[in-house]
């Protein structure tokens, strides 16, 4: 699988087009706002969207992880969307996720979507510093560098005429950002003010992520 | 029986008004009368001018005054536009207040106060003027039986603007409800003149049904505008005559110039003002323009204060404008009915003819008007197809059931398929769309404890709502008219109307546009409002709006094939004209009208193959994509093609040697299911699936999702879907709606069925005078949008890599 190189506070990480991030060092996959169960919480207010972004979601991080074997697999938050999403995790979807992590030492960092739900087994973190970064959900106060998710941001495209939205991968000097893993999940523009407000406006690198390829702009 | 003899219609309590009037029956209203009164559904042609209005209340005022002091709701009237609800209920108040006769009468639509909605449901007028959308909202309220228990008469208007389309669907389904609370109903249609006038009996009618027709004897006056200069090969904005336009509307004194786009409306308008100097009252008039804007114009037209108003479909139906002199219509007729319905805007008088001059913008575009005039003589409509009912109308209406009250499904399918559109609906169908109602349908059955409406332990055929609050959700997604994204502009505080969100996504702060007539400059967007300033900018973008491109009539292409093929009668046209064709001939050749001309020949460092259909242009750009598969196969290496309404071109790198063997209808069943795939087609028709059929929420009260949210999460929907259930009833309802709609699935096949046979290959040179206006449509690669993406990503990194390149060895 292509691979686009991006170099972050003194480290190289690997962007794949299946929006996850590798930290080859130190084996460590990396993967954010996953949002499972979203379908079954909108359900809860009768709006049907198709039950099979758990499953979805699930198959592509397996596929990710047989193919890389990290040792280390860090979730900067929201990997449910609310009380709700265990509903829809089926047994075998827990004998799955206990059997990976025989290899694969998860380590769960707390969203604002799943900052009061358990999963029975699963440590979880509000935050996760390694080295000089941490890993966080939302930035916070600090001189580290952050890894962090919350924001999914989208990149407006215009060229030769035409718009198009992308998913992105997105850093300034300090601090990266995450696309959303989910499948049901939407986009920020990255120049939104919630976005603004975290990374400026001024030395950005973004990637958008494409069919098969992660671009740099 | 010889009505004439004795006119029952003396006796009738209008008839002392009518003599006032100095007005006389007109035979249609004699027969109407009677066979109404008969017990017969009727379908009443007749032109405009000829009383159509009065034809549908005779029956129901004379029942209304035998009946004295009726209590209750007795008739009702559906008409297609809210403004046309409000000029009847104009139209209605003259007699029956100058009568002083004891009939109540009322409008609702969705500009009805809510406090006079609900006044209307407690004490209901004997006649109420609706639309289809407040019919479908009254059905579903919880005491819709008792308010319609003794209706007595339903009245459609304009009922040939019903008969194709999902509204038309929505309509019938709610009329057999109507049926079912009052087995008495009769039903009378209204319409212009149609050609296959048993189709809109077949679709109305039941008892007795019954066709009540009546000719006008006056043709409209139709010619072409005669221009000093040249007709250009191609374009759409008539630039060429505008001068000669503008003497037209000097001549006249009030003139409406019905223009095919909106785009060509504003720059029409544009062009007007530039050359306005004896400084004219030109006003603009389309559907995108804010309701008061539009209003204002609409007054200022039927109070002559205008000289002239540019216009798009907006100004088709509607209200009468007595004063209209002249009609000017830009651009391709696309077919005869549209093009009557236009030039029938002039002149409401039944007995003097409509005027009007067409101004082809293009060469194709002279033929196709010629042939317009000729079919118009002829009296030669097109036929209006009746359509199989959408599958997703029927959600939306098992959803209203349900919200007003427990029903049994069994009863409800019965009903539902007494319906003349749903006559073919499988019962298998019906309960996937239950299920869909229910919980989504899908056959993942995870939602068990989140359905919207369940069925009864005691009897799992009666189901119910689970929640009354559910209601307010299904009323908030009523109707199957669904908008593209669209954003309002503000000038200032003052709103000028709304326009599409992909326009204003390609636009920078400080670019300009016109729109409304006026030249703006793009400042900023701010929760869904686009905030402008007036400028001074020369270079300015007009919107484009991706909707209402009408394909040619099949009717007026014949016409056309039929007039192109008589040579005797070239000599007539001007010299352009008749040049262009005689050099064509020499060169090439002319088809006959059941010819399918192919021409190919080399071009710069391509292969270009050109094929005359014409076909449309929704069926040439699906045959386009097809060929250009067929290509593929062939291992020509074709690059893109463009379609018109007349013509494809392809262009490919080797030379197509197979033509005849890849052009037929083998191509459309090997192909099809591709082309829907690649192109976003079905896409976009599963967003209005998925909001007709309220499986996503048109708006929030209170919250109003912006129209990318909408179409971002139909999208995804589509995406998850067609991976996991390819046989979800949306995604067949999205494939049917391509194929009936979008790409003219059932032309091309006719076309493609005996193609074969009746190919003239001609191997050229060089390019034909015939293919010169296609070859200059050629801008821009027909790429899938997914292509388009990956294409502008990688095209801008090379750039910008490119740029990084020359900076570092810099």
């Amino acid at each position: 699988m292509y691979y686009q190189l991006i170099n972050f506070g003194n480290e190289e990480f690997h962007a794949y087009p299946d929006k996850s991030l590798y930290w080859k060092r130190l084996n460590t996959l990396i993967v954010s706002d996953l949002h499972i169960g979203k379908s079954i919480s909108y359900a809860k207010n009768k709006q049907f969207l198709p039950p099979y972004d758990t499953k979805e979601i699930l198959n592509k991080i397996f596929v990710s992880l047989d193919k890389i074997k990290p040792s280390n697999l860090i979730i900067v938050g929201d990997l449910l969307h609310d009380v709700f999403s265990t509903l829809s995790l089926k047994d075998q979807d827990h004998k799955n996720l206990i059997q990976y992590r025989k290899n694969t030492d998860f380590i769960w960092i707390k969203g604002n979507h799943d900052k009061n739900i358990q999963i029975e087994g699963f440590k979880n973190f509000t935050n996760y510093k390694i080295d000089k970064l941490l890993f966080t959900h939302i930035p916070i106060e600090t001189s580290l560098f952050q890894i962090c998710g919350h924001y999914h941001p989208k990149v407006k495209i215009s060229h030769r005429g035409k718009t198009i939205f992308k998913t992105c991968f997105i850093h300034n000097e300090k601090i990266f950002i995450l696309p959303s893993f989910g499948i049901l999940t939407g986009g920020l523009d990255i120049h939104s003010k919630q976005i603004s407000d975290v990374l400026g406006k001024n030395n950005l690198s973004i990637y958008p992520v494409g069919q098969d390829k992660v671009y740099k702009l | 029986m010889n009505i004439n003899k004795s006119n029952p219609l003396l006796l009738h309590p209008l008839n002392k008004w009518m003599k006032k009037k100095k007005w006389s029956w007109f035979p249609h209203q004699i027969e109407t009368f009677h066979h109404v009164r008969t017990g017969s559904d009727v379908v009443v042609f007749a032109p405009t001018g000829a009383g159509k209005t009065l034809t549908g209340f005779i029956n129901p005022i004379d029942d209304l005054i035998k009946l004295k002091k009726f209590k209750g709701l007795h008739t009702l009237y559906i008409s297609p536009l809210k403004s046309l609800a409000n000029d009847i209920v104009r139209n209605l108040e003259k007699p029956i207040k100058e009568l002083d006769l004891n009939i109540s009468f009322q409008v609702r639509t969705g500009d009805t106060t809510p406090y006079k909605k609900q006044k209307q449901k407690q004490k209901p007028p004997n006649i109420l003027i609706t639309t289809p959308e407040s019919l479908a909202l009254l059905n579903s309220y919880e005491n819709a039986k008792e308010f319609f228990h003794n209706l007595k008469y339903i009245i459609i208007d304009e009922i040939h603007t019903f008969l194709d389309n999902k509204r038309a669907d929505l309509l019938s389904l709610n009329i057999e409800r109507l049926q079912t609370f009052s087995p008495n109903l009769q039903r009378i249609g209204l319409s212009a003149t149609l050609k296959n006038k048993q189709d809109a009996k077949k679709w109305l009618c039941r008892k007795k049904p019954k066709i009540i027709s009546y000719e006008n004897s006056v043709l409209p006056k139709i010619k072409i505008l005669e221009s000093k200069k040249r007709i250009p090969w191609s374009g759409h904005m008539a630039t060429y005559s505008i001068n000669e336009i503008y003497k037209e509307i000097m001549k006249s004194k009030l003139t409406i110039i019905f223009v095919n786009t909106r785009a060509q409306a504003e720059y029409m308008f544009k062009n007007l003002w530039l050359i306005n100097k004896k400084k004219l009252k030109i006003a603009v008039h389309h559907g995108s323009l804010e309701k008061n804007l539009r209003l204002k114009v609409e007054n200022n037209l039927s109070e002559g204060l205008v000289d002239c108003v540019v216009a798009t479909s907006s100004l088709e139906l509607g209200l009468d404008y007595g004063d209209v002199e002249k009609i000017v219509q830009v651009g391709a007729p696309k077919g005869i009915n549209r093009l009557l319905q236009r030039v029938g805007r002039s002149n409401h008088n039944l007995n003097t003819p409509s005027k009007a001059i067409l101004v082809p913008t293009n060469r194709f575009e002279f033929i196709e008007a010629k042939a317009a005039i000729e079919e118009i003589k002829k009296n030669n409509l097109d036929k209006i197809d009746l359509k199989e009912g959408s599958f997703d109308v029927v959600a939306q209406h098992i959803f209203a059931t349900a919200c007003a009250g427990q029903f049994d499904i069994n009863d409800l399918y019965k009903e539902i398929i007494k319906a003349y559109p749903y006559k073919k609906l499988k019962l298998n169908d019906f309960k996937q769309l239950i299920n869909l109602i229910q919980d989504g349908g899908y056959v993942l059955k995870n939602y068990d404890q989140f359905k919207r409406i369940f069925q009864l332990r005691e009897n799992k055929n009666i189901y119910k709502l689970v929640n009354r609050r559910e209601t307010r959700k299904y009323r908030m997604n009523v109707g199957t008219i669904i908008e593209n994204p669209m954003l309002k502009i503000k000038l200032g505080t003052k709103t000028l109307g709304n326009i599409e969100e992909v326009f204003i996504q390609n636009l920078s702060q400080g670019d300009s546009f016109i729109f409304a007539g006026q030249v703006l400059e793009f400042q900023s967007m701010k929760n869904n409002l686009v905030q402008v300033k007036r400028s001074k900018s020369l270079i300015s973008k007009i919107p484009s709006y991706s909707g209402g491109r009408m394909p040619l009539s099949t009717n007026l292409a014949n016409s056309v094939r039929a007039l192109l093929a008589k040579s005797n009668m070239w000599d007539l046209y001007p010299e352009q004209i008749t040049e262009w064709l005689k050099r064509q001939k020499n060169i090439s050749k002319i088809p006959k009208k059941d010819e399918y001309l192919v021409e190919q020949f080399p071009r710069k460092k391509n292969f270009y193959t050109v094929i005359y259909t014409f076909a449309g242009w929704h069926a040439n750009q699906t045959l386009g994509f097809l060929l250009l598969r067929g290509f593929k196969e062939f291992n020509y290496k074709p690059l893109g093609f463009v379609a018109n309404d007349y013509a494809i071109v392809l262009w490919s790198l080797k030379e197509v040697k197979e033509i005849k063997t890849i052009l037929n209808l083998g191509l459309l069943d090997k192909h099809l299911d591709n082309y829907l795939e690649e192109t976003s087609i079905v896409k976009r028709l599963f967003r209005d699936n998925a909001i007709i059929s309220c499986l996503i929420e048109r708006r929030l009260p209170g919250m109003e999702k912006t129209g990318k949210q909408v179409l971002f999460s139909s999208d995804l929907i589509y995406t998850v879907l067609k991976k996991n259930e390819p046989d979800h009833i949306l995604l067949k309802s999205s494939y049917e709606d391509a194929k009936k709609n979008m790409i003219d699935y059932d032309r091309l096949r006719e076309i493609l069925k005996k193609i074969d046979k009746k190919i003239i290959l001609k191997k050229l040179t060089s390019i034909s005078p015939l293919a010169v206006p296609i070859i200059l449509e050629i801008n821009s690669e027909n790429l899938s949008k997914k292509e388009t993406d990956e294409y502008i990503l990688e095209d801008l990194e090379n750039e910008i890599l490119k740029e990084a390149n020359v900076l570092s060895i810099n």
